[in-house]
């Protein structure tokens, strides 16, 4: 093993890697990882907050190299180096099992390491190395397949040398390779160092989808154990030799600054080491933490509050909804929806609102750093390890390759922990003591200075003619989210989940305003999908009720069209499954079908209500979201975004006073708890088309499917988020 | 010096007397399964078994806790052999798995008090915060584990 990356040569060829690998790897073949040498592949790294442009596979691209995500040692043992972080959407078990599949290895002996810093780990769809927007499989499908099939055909020919067989006469399966007319077998841990001198091949055949064994089965998750005894190692559980704790507290309001601080009282506090200046607060150093909380709260700081002190939740509102006659800009323009609306037989206009929103991970932002002469090491949960690595290394001023990220698992991402805010803060007080730091930050510091969901507005109008029909559609969408989140071909990512609908709109009009607020904003799961379905599948049931139509139906009639037939199947499977033509006595139905992060989803919700107290029975789920890799966990990932969408849609809230965000825990941000569980039903459309995403679409079709069923047990249309703000209760029961 | 006892064995331990018990589990002793989510005894990200019973840490004094058995996630069995981890391990329950290490030890005491709870009882028992919404399997899990 090379002990120093950062002293291998960059000018080292793939091929001449793999053999180099080979020779220094000893017993340990097929190469070990070399992440600093692989090569990049196209598109720069990443800044933080910049988003990946969907659907965008950079063209006339070779195979990657397979030693970057494999390696098979002497005794069979598989290691898999894999570029998706784990933070429960299961990035740790799908990429092995892609790998795996191909590779025809054994899945028993299969340990998954996280993947350093390094281009070579760049997401093939999005271009960066951020495990974000449901991209993992859907991005590494196809580029993961073909690193296990050159490895295998690797192996085979190794096998074929060695027994001087042709490779036609060998096959492999289960880590084991046999020469067919004699019998004779060896294992892949017994060639891997002869197979790692080999050439990669450029194009490796793959199987066909019929014959997959690993894809779409659902083996036990690799990362389950560790996670029911205590071993499983997050950001926050690193230990580093010598080091200090630290805690942090910023300024409340947003854009504020640190003036002056005076930590004379925090000196008395038993363990204390110092207080570290940042531009817009102070980290407190000890012994051990809660040295540092007590001394934290022991330093009194003067803050220069900044341009937002006079913001509020009234304020953001105004400006938004001010938005809506601003020019903006044209997302799509199909027709000419304005003349369609000034000829419309009957006109509906509706204006949809919804709140900030804070991510809430169950692990507290940390991050734990250690800095020397020539650069430093950070431990952390992150999604994004070169945003990790260049925060660290901007603190340093050194280039980023002299900074090593040890990815950790993630208490929770959601997208929150694409950013590097903690990164930036612990490195400097690293450098600022000389002496390693693990930084936690309080739940309540979690709260206030967060990359919210942004809040956003949208006023629709519908077009109708005589018999009903809708004939045009403007949205004038109008977000919190600027300066946006970076560069993107096409409509802004702010109106996807509106601008992309399958629905046939003759006239189709979608402009869009982006505020520059003041207020943090980020990705927060599902992004744009956490507001847009929302409202336009609210308003698309509103306008069918306003035309005395069944909601499913107006929905399919504006599927008849090759485009609309994946939705179209998923909106009649979830109708069948949920009963939508015969709902229980005293029972009602809300239904949101539509497409997102390359899946297609549908949702029924089954409630009954006593005035404003609402229950909840059932949540029936469908999705087609091509080829399911692991049937279990996509249920799992359903559901789980239904939680978080669920409980954003009753309760969550992120509102601002003085520029500064007015809740701070759980007891004003709260979750729903099992007890409010409703009954979850899930269906996956058997498919054999490219996989979608299934990490986000989830959290979307709730919140329209149940204000959806609420309008229709109680004739109210809850325009705006969180339920709770319009008086609406909730309970779930879980007996049909 | 305060001395606790942990999975069994006496600690003296050289903290403040006001020390939450969850930071001298975490980083006194090392025992970073039982984690750090509110500060405030609201989620359960930091429960452990106090003579049997769930107890959240970031709320009780270390000194509070002396003389009391303390059982946490590490302690409850060498090999995930307990019930519930079987259980949890069955269901594939865990997704970013943070909170998982309070629920189990809730769970063991639930099943430990009541040994086949309805969901009623689950409901009653089962406070803590899941952020990725694992709790339908929870519950699943909890009624298997009743019925090994
Ligand atoms: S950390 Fe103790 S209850 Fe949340
Ligand atoms: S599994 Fe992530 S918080 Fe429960």
């Amino acid at each position: 093993m090379i002990d120093d990356p950062h002293q291998l040569s960059q000018a080292v060829s793939r091929r001449h890697f793999l053999r180099l690998a080979a020779v220094t790897g000893g017993g340990l073949a097929l190469a070990v990882s070399l992440p600093s040498l692989a090569a990049p592949a196209e598109g720069a790294a990443p800044t933080p907050g910049t988003p990946p442009a969907p659907g965008v596979a950079p063209a006339g691209r070779s195979i990657r190299p397979p030693s970057a995500f494999l390696q098979i040692a002497e005794n069979d043992e598989i290691t898999v180096i894999t570029p998706a972080v784990e933070m429960g959407q299961g990035g740790h078990t799908a990429m092995p099992m892609i790998i795996l599949e191909e590779l025809g290895g054994d899945w028993r002996r299969v340990t998954v390491k996280d993947a350093a810093a390094a281009a070579v780990y760049n997401n093939p769809l999005s271009g960066t190395q951020m495990t974000v927007g449901s991209f993992s499989v859907r991005g590494w499908y196809m580029d993961l397949r073909k690193v296990g099939a050159a490895a295998r055909e690797m192996l085979v020919q190794a096998a074929a040398l060695e027994w001087q067989v042709p490779t036609t006469e060998c096959s492999a399966a289960q880590s084991v390779i046999t020469h067919r007319p004699s019998g004779r077998t060896v294992s892949y841990g017994r060639v891997a160092a002869r197979a790692a001198t080999l050439d990669v091949p450029q194009q490796p055949v793959l199987k066909e989808t019929a014959s997959f064994a690993l894809i779409g089965a659902s083996p036990a998750r690799l990362d389950v154990p560790a996670k029911v005894d205590g071993g499983a190692c997050y950001g926050i559980d690193t230990v580093l030799p010598g080091m200090l704790y630290g805690a942090v507290k910023t300024c409340p309001s947003f854009g504020g600054k640190l003036k002056s601080f005076d930590a004379a009282a925090a000196a008395g506090v038993r363990g204390y080491h110092s207080t570290v200046a940042l531009p817009d607060g102070v980290i407190t150093l000890a012994d051990k933490y809660w040295q540092a909380r007590k001394a934290l709260d022991k330093v009194t700081v003067d803050y220069d509050p900044g341009p937002l002190a006079a913001l509020d939740s009234a304020r953001v509102s105004a400006l938004l909804r001010a938005g809506f006659d601003e020019p903006g800009v044209v997302a799509r323009q199909d027709g000419d929806a304005r003349a369609a609306l000034a000829g419309a037989a009957r006109v509906i206009e509706a204006v949809y609102e919804v709140p900030y929103l804070a991510h809430a991970c169950m692990e507290p932002m940390n991050c734990t750093a250690r800095v020397d002469a020539q650069g430093g090491e950070v431990w952390c949960s992150t999604q994004a390890p070169q945003a990790a690595q260049k925060a660290a290394a901007a603190v340093l001023n050194c280039p980023p390759e002299r900074v090593t990220v040890h990815s950790t698992y993630l208490g929770g991402g959601f997208g929150r922990r694409g950013e590097a805010d903690f990164v930036t803060q612990a490195v400097a007080a690293a450098r600022a003591a000389s002496r390693p730091v693990k930084l936690i930050w309080s739940r309540e510091e979690d709260i206030q200075h967060d990359f919210y969901r942004p809040a956003a507005a949208i006023r629709f109008r519908a077009g109708l003619d005589a018999q009903g029909k809708l004939t045009a559609l403007e949205s004038n969408m109008v977000t919190a989210s600027a300066p946006n989140f970076g560069p993107r071909p096409g409509a802004p990512l702010y109106t996807v989940g509106v601008v992309d609908t399958n629905y046939a709109l003759p006239n189709f009009l979608v402009t869009g305003v982006n505020k520059d607020i003041g207020i943090r904003f980020g990705f927060w799961r599902s992004v744009s999908h956490s507001h847009n379905p929302f409202m336009l599948e609210s308003f698309i049931d509103e306008v069918a009720h306003g035309v005395g139509q069944d909601p499913y139906r107006f929905r399919r009639a504006l599927l008849q069209h090759p485009r609309g037939a994946r939705q179209l199947k998923v909106l009649d499977l979830v109708a069948e499954k949920a009963g939508w033509e015969r709902p229980p006595p005293g029972r009602h139905l809300g239904i949101s079908a539509f497409e997102a992060y390359g899946s297609f989803i549908g949702t029924v919700v089954e409630l009954s209500a006593v005035n404003k107290a609402i229950t909840v029975h059932r949540v029936v789920t469908a999705v087609d979201c091509g080829v399911a890799v692991h049937p279990d966990n996509i249920t799992a990932q359903l559901e789980g975004g239904m939680v978080y969408g669920l409980t954003a849609a009753l309760r969550g809230e992120i509102t601002i006073d003085k520029g500064a965000v007015m809740q701070s825990n759980f007891n004003n941000y709260p979750m729903l708890k099992l007890a409010e569980m409703p009954r979850f039903e899930c269906h996956v459309v058997p498919s054999a088309q490219a996989p979608g995403g299934i990490g986000e679409p989830g959290t979307a079709p709730i919140a329209p499917a149940l204000a959806n069923a609420i309008f229709a047990a109680t004739g109210t249309r809850a325009r705006t988020l969180p339920l709770s703000k319009l008086d609406f209760t909730y309970a779930a029961v879980r007996t049909s | 010096m305060i001395s606790i006892r942990v999975n069994g064995k006496q600690h003296e331990v050289d903290a403040e007397a006001d020390t939450p018990l969850l930071w001298v589990l975490r980083d006194e002793l090392n025992l970073t399964g039982t984690k750090f989510g509110c500060g405030i005894g609201l989620c359960g990200a930091c429960t452990v078994l106090l003579d049997g019973a769930p107890m959240r840490t970031c709320v009780l004094t270390a000194a509070a806790a002396a003389g009391k058995s303390i059982t946490t996630i590490e302690g409850l069995s060498k090999d995930r052999s307990h019930p519930v981890q079987q259980a949890w391990i069955a269901e594939s329950v865990p997704q970013c798995g943070y909170c998982q290490s309070g629920m189990i030890l809730t769970a063991v005491a639930l099943l430990e008090k009541t040994p086949h709870p309805s969901d009623a009882d689950i409901d009653a028992a089962m406070t803590n915060i899941c952020r990725c919404g694992t709790y339908n399997r929870i519950r699943k899990a909890i009624h298997r584990a009743a019925r090994a």
